[in-house]
């Protein structure tokens, strides 16, 4: 069986994340599905998983995971460096950076990627959908869908580290088309909510990463839906 | 001084022009006493009375109830009953109320309040009553998450402290915490179990205790997080509440409100839903307090039905063809409505007509809100079929398959026009089309071409279908349900 450690669902899930994980657990009976509650030891400081994912949440709570992390920062970095799988979506992303400012206020991350990100709660939230291209080290390009919802943009250099290069949308902010970490196996996106669902083909290359059979639940339905989206955002939007 | 009497004479002159065009719900007077003069929300004098009603669900049907009820009362009333309930339509509400001296000539603003607004807008409207109907799970395009929300409102409540009075919803434990030291009186609502056995919920609007980060408990849940909740880990839990519906019997459609006083009194309700019974309770609160007496409250409320806005039904051989709005992207909505199609025992067929637009100006229509919302309560023997038509249709379909609705009940296409070739014209009760709010008119108008497919395949001339004004709100005496032909 294949680890998947799904991180303070509770807190973690307020657009539908818990269908990641969800979705990967209905495709493919090998997968145990650990769900870590905030007041638990994570099973990744205990021993190896296979994969380790963190949805998006609100500000408070986002500060709330920063300290609940913080004691496994260095294990963090460990599993990182091993090529354990981590699937980050929404603000989640910005744990992982530096710093998030906030009116002035500063709030140490953990420091595991060289990015900060600043709040603007008091603009307009951003809304937008974007269409980019992921390409791994070893050839393997996939045409990713993803929308924002946010209300904080991160700020660093993110050419060597993008996840997604971006065809349609804007990237980690306004001014670059450089989205998303992507680090050995490290998976981290702005887009929110249920991304495999949105992405079937990302679905199947996790699970092809995982070393199981990368067969989706109602494949071609979601296949379907997937092709149909992408060329409704790229008429209207492109 | 001067701008301002610019802005309202201009205003109030766009306004008459409008009213002689027939466009009197046209929200661009508003618009332009704010262009004028930005500070015109502070500056135009209000009348005695100013109510505002905010909340994420059920705010256009407690305003409305309120409003007849206040004119029921003898009251003068302005109310933002066309649905600007953004900066604009609080100008216009209030300009409405004053001469073009300035000088209040109504009795009572009643202002439907977008949560998102009120920030910026309440320190400056200074009401003598801000209504929280709820805060729960809504668009994430509009709205962001229930934790945006609380801490817009509040800042309400900050700029005001004791200029208002809070009115709030005990059995909410997200916007039961509002004005939480801020010097504002608060007076609560509540409800005893109705036994309304609710499903669960995907999402928890709520997550974690919000004091101490524990797990929150019921005693009973109404709907959603909306119920008697406790901490086990600290003291937070439902408040008492100075009106408090002792006992709720929604098949015969009756409430029993206890007062402050000890005195209690019975109310009519204006249907068989959980969520109507927490409006009438609402409305009823706010009736109490500003003086009307409750049996006059309550020969009120024996008049009233939910507003056409919301629901619709034409009868037709044999068969009920209901309009039933639905807020799509609106989780905590869509969710209570479907969890109504399961319980709702008619054999019924379903149409979604829930999609949002999706073009260059609104590209933002996200597929989040279907896997938050409980499509799994679909999943009942008494809905025959499901009918999906908009650009969004194979989203539905993926999400209803793995929502383990069968294949076979399922039907989803991309063009509106085919959704009545798919309608049953016998073998059921029932249709129901769900339409998103914003799309009053165009549910309509998938329901009356259902009908009129009926109509024709039982050889009756389509074009006799008597249908509605979805926008004539006063609905004192109006009916929601209507013969196909008449």
């Amino acid at each position: 069986m294949k680890k998947v450690e799904f991180l303070y669902p509770e807190l973690c899930n307020i657009y539908a994340e818990s269908y990641n994980i969800e979705y990967l657990s209905r495709c493919c009976e090998e997968l145990e599905i650990i769900n870590t509650r905030h007041g638990e030891v994570p099973a990744f400081a205990r021993g190896d998983v296979d994969m380790i994912y963190l949805g998006c949440l609100t500000e408070r709570k986002q500060e709330k995971v920063i300290e609940l992390l913080r004691p496994y920062t260095e294990r963090i970095k460990e599993l990182i460096d091993k090529g354990t799988i981590f699937l980050v979506t929404g603000n989640a992303i910005e744990i992982f950076g530096k710093s998030i400012e906030d009116a002035g206020r500063i709030i140490p991350a953990l420091g595991i990627f060289d990015f900060t990100a600043k709040r603007y709660m008091d603009v307009e939230r951003h809304n937008s959908q974007y269409v980019g291209m992921f390409r791994d080290g070893d050839g393997e390009e996939i045409l990713l869908l993803g929308h924002r919802s946010q209300f904080s943009f991160a700020y660093g250099d993110f050419e060597k580290t993008k996840f997604v290069d971006i065809e349609i949308g804007i990237g980690m902010n306004p001014d670059t088309k450089a989205e998303g970490i992507h680090v050995n196996n490290f998976f981290g996106t702005y887009s929110l909510g249920p991304y495999f669902i949105m992405n079937p083909l990302f679905a199947k290359y996790i699970l092809r990463k995982l070393g199981v059979d990368d067969t989706l639940l109602f494949e071609k339905e979601a296949v379907e839906a997937y092709e149909y989206r992408r060329d409704e955002l790229r008429r209207n939007l492109g | 001084m001067i701008r301002f009497y610019i802005a309202l004479w201009a205003s109030k002159l766009l306004y008459a022009i409008n009213r002689l065009r027939g466009n009197a719900r046209d929200d661009r007077p508003g618009l332009l006493a704010f262009k004028i003069c930005p500070d015109f929300l502070a500056r135009v004098a209000k009348p005695k009375l100013v109510i505002t009603i905010t909340g994420t669900n059920g705010k256009t049907t407690t305003s409305t109830l309120l409003r007849n009820q206040l004119v029921d009362a003898g009251y003068s009333v302005s109310f933002n009953d066309w649905g600007a309930n953004l900066h604009a339509g609080y100008c216009l509400n209030l300009l409405r109320a004053v001469t073009i001296f300035n000088k209040p000539k109504m009795d009572v603003s009643l202002l439907e309040a977008d949560e998102n607004t009120l920030g910026h807008t309440m320190g400056m409207i200074e009401p003598n009553y801000i209504l929280v109907t709820n805060i729960c799970k809504d668009s994430l395009r509009r709205n962001g998450h229930p934790e945006y929300i609380f801490d817009r409102i509040q800042k309400a409540f900050e700029k005001l402290g004791g200029k208002t009075t809070a009115i709030l919803n005990a059995n909410d434990p997200i916007s039961r915490q509002l004005a939480e030291n801020t010097g504002t009186p608060r007076i609560f609502f509540g409800m005893a179990d109705a036994h309304t056995n609710p499903f669960e919920n995907r999402v928890n609007d709520l997550g974690v205790c919000p004091v101490c980060g524990g797990d929150v408990e019921y005693n009973y849940r109404h709907y959603r997080h909306i119920g008697d909740y406790y901490c086990p880990d600290c003291d937070f839990k439902t408040p008492e509440s100075d009106y408090y519906a002792t006992s709720v019997d929604l098949e015969g459609r009756s409430i029993t409100i206890k007062e402050r006083d000890g005195s209690e009194h019975e109310y009519p309700l204006i249907s068989e839903t959980i969520y109507n019974a927490f409006n009438v309770l609402t409305a009823v609160t706010v009736a109490r307090e500003v003086g009307i007496r409750p049996e006059a409250v309550a020969a009120f409320l024996e008049t009233q039905i939910v507003t056409k806005i919301r629901e619709t039904c034409i009868k037709y051989n044999g068969i009920e063809y209901h309009t039933y709005g639905t807020k799509s992207q609106n989780v905590s909505a869509a969710s209570t409505v479907f969890e109504y199609m399961a319980k709702e025992p008619s054999v019924k067929e379903v149409v979604f007509c829930l999609d949002e637009v999706q073009d260059r100006n609104h590209p933002a229509e996200t597929l989040t809100w279907i896997y938050e919302t409980d499509y799994e309560f679909l999943k009942s023997p008494n809905i025959k079929k499901i009918i999906c038509a908009g650009h969004m249709y194979l989203n539905h379909k993926l999400r209803l398959l793995l929502a383990g609705i069968p294949e076979e009940k399922i039907f989803c296409v991309e063009e509106d026009e085919r959704v009545p070739d798919f309608v049953d014209t016998e073998g059921i009760d029932k249709v129901y089309v769900l339409f998103e709010i914003d799309y009053v008119v165009k549910g309509g108008r998938w329901r009356d071409n259902i009908v009129r497919r009926a109509m024709e395949l039982n050889g009756d001339d389509p074009s006799k279908l008597d249908s509605f004004d979805y926008f004539d709100n006063d609905s004192n005496g109006a009916s929601n349900v209507k013969e196909a032909l008449n």
